[in-house]
């Protein structure tokens, strides 16, 4: 009688574990990605959404992104209803008009389940910048661009 | 609903995208009430985020005394102190002249030697990302404490600066309070809480509002009257400063600045031979000093200060690019760019009006382009830069108030201070002759 009692408190133990853990694979797969997840890239099968932060972790439309003012980008990488196992190997921007980029070098950190964040990006000129977003999937390489007009 | 019930329903709302949906209907209204005749709405988004003046004050998380008033007082009493120099003869207040907007009407600073830069003014400072020309510096304390150890410029040390404190017993006791201990020569933390206090001081010099802050603000409410009570060539000057000239592209925000760098075709030669590399050196400087925010004399223990520092990218382009000066107050601290080589804000004007395309740097920038201005948009730009400068002279700011603790010590270690702050006045008269 001891051991089954046992046996059941542990596995009162463990379940509740098991589940919030599912549940919160899900919620942070979050694919296919929707609006709340920022603008949408595609190139194939892969969908690309990102999002901008300001500090605190203020999420922004992407053409409100404020200028001369350091933010970050929340990525979320998926394909269909999966999150991608591809790996956003590099991101950048440039101002065409200008041919200049930023004046800071952003860095990427992977959190799992296709999602990134990224810091130390800056807009530092009103005009049209191009973000570039390199993803690497096995061997394939994918460039995906996205304009934005900073005021 | 109407635009301005829309406005007054998300007034509270802190989003910035709710605020600037707010400017671009107040935009729409008066873009329709004042008719083609003045600026269009577009052109009034713009305008409203160049405000509001003053921005919003904020305590530096780096520097733990930013804000307290025995600080911010030792910080003023330094400042305008020659003891902390190796001549004893000058303090930061010989270069950075109250009275003229902290600057010193020349075009290369003078120190114990000759320098190769302008002095910059101090007025809004504290607001500032980078410092210094070339952005040497990531923080107002670090840049404090440079000209204060630079041999070239005022020469001194630590055992100074701290026999200094212990010399005069008001000096010791507002230190004791901001920083609950004696000043000790060997404290490393010495030389950073005496800058941190120079800057706690600095970070009070707020420039007051000025012609353009009055049109900006009738704009936003739709006061016609109001706009047109602003001479014409301000306001032509201020539309050419947004469209043609594209001079916002950098002279953006409320302090007519992005805080970044931008090479212009200003020569960068020194004599005898030399070059200033401006920001490419600027870079090497700040993540070399001991002092920046990546280091441990920051005090926000997050180091979320320190986001520019780390994220530093150094580019060919850089070589000749200098800080992009705020333009407010311009009127008092003439010569202008870095070099100090343009005496007047026509000369300024002059210059892009003119600007030698073949001096830019290869790599650089590609908008700058000659803007062939006639000689009336020359005048138009000159009164709109005019208008960024209070019209009466800058008050000069007083002495913080004491500390109650402190105050038996004050009398007579401020009578050394008053002779000092006499013998710059009279410097200054001396050079106004």
């Amino acid at each position: 009688m001891k051991s089954r009692r046992s046996r059941y408190g542990v596995l009162r133990r463990w379940i509740p574990l098991f589940l919030l853990g599912t549940v919160s694979t899900i919620a942070l797969a979050a694919c296919p990605p929707n609006e709340a997840d920022g603008s949408l890239l595609t190139s194939g099968k892969l969908q690309l959404a990102w999002r901008p932060l300001l500090q605190g972790d203020t999420p922004v439309a992407t053409t409100a992104i404020p200028m001369a003012r350091h933010f970050a980008l929340a990525v979320q990488l998926c394909e269909g209803r999966m999150a991608s196992q591809a790996s956003l190997k590099r991101i950048d921007a440039t101002m065409p008009e200008h041919r200049h980029g930023m004046n800071y070098q952003p860095r990427i950190s992977p959190l799992g389940d296709g999602r990134f964040r990224v810091e130390g990006l800056m807009f530092h000129m009103s005009g049209r910048w191009q973000i570039e977003f390199e993803v690497q999937n096995g061997n394939d390489v994918s460039r995906l661009l996205h304009d934005v007009q900073i005021r | 609903m109407t635009c301005h019930a829309f406005c007054m329903t998300f007034r509270f709302d802190s989003s910035r995208i709710s605020h600037l949906a707010c400017v671009f209907l107040l935009a729409c209204t008066w873009g329709a009430q004042a008719g083609e005749a003045d600026f269009s709405a577009e052109e009034i988004a713009r305008i409203a985020s160049h405000g509001p003046w003053p921005m919003p004050s904020m305590r530096d998380p780096g520097n733990r005394v930013s804000g307290n008033p025995a600080a911010i007082r030792l910080g003023y009493r330094l400042f305008h102190d020659p003891g902390l120099a190796a001549n004893r003869k000058i303090s930061c207040a010989t270069c950075h002249q109250p009275e003229r907007g902290f600057q010193d009407g020349l075009a290369t600073a003078r120190g114990l030697q000759h320098g190769i830069r302008n002095t910059p003014g101090l007025w809004n400072v504290g607001q500032q990302r980078w410092f210094g020309w070339d952005g040497g510096h990531d923080n107002l304390w670090s840049a404090s404490l440079r000209p204060i150890l630079d041999p070239a410029e005022m020469g001194g040390d630590a055992k100074r600066t701290a026999s200094l404190l212990r010399g005069q017993s008001e000096l010791d006791c507002l230190y004791r309070h901001a920083f609950g201990k004696a000043p000790d020569a060997g404290d490393d933390a010495l030389l950073a809480n005496v800058a941190k206090a120079i800057a706690a001081w600095q970070e009070t010099l707020v420039s007051p509002a000025t012609r353009f802050d009055a049109l900006r603000e009738a704009l936003l409410r739709g006061d016609g009257a109001a706009v047109a009570n602003h001479a014409p060539a301000l306001r032509r000057g201020l539309r050419l400063f947004l469209g043609r000239g594209q001079c916002a592209t950098c002279h953006a925000g409320p302090l007519f600045s992005n805080g970044e760098f931008g090479d212009i075709g200003v020569p960068f030669f020194v004599k005898p031979e030399g070059v200033d590399p401006g920001r490419q050196g600027g870079i090497k400087r700040v993540l070399a000093n001991p002092y920046n925010l990546l280091g441990r004399h920051n005090d926000d223990a997050t180091r979320n200060n320190a986001t520019a520092t780390r994220h530093l990218r150094p580019e060919h382009r850089n070589f000749g690019e200098f800080k992009v000066p705020s333009l407010r107050n311009l009127k008092y601290t003439a010569p202008y760019m870095h070099n100090g080589s343009l005496a007047t804000l026509r000369d300024v004007v002059h210059h892009y009006s003119q600007i030698d395309e073949d001096r830019l740097h290869s790599d650089g920038e590609r908008i700058l382009k000659p803007l062939h201005l006639t000689e009336s948009e020359i005048d138009d730009l000159v009164s709109f830069l005019e208008a960024l400068s209070p019209e009466t002279p800058m008050v000069i700011p007083g002495p913080p108030a004491r500390i109650d603790s402190c105050r038996g010590f004050a009398r007579r270690s401020q009578g050394k201070a008053d002779a000092h702050a006499a013998s710059v006045t009279s410097h200054v008269s001396r050079n106004d002759r």
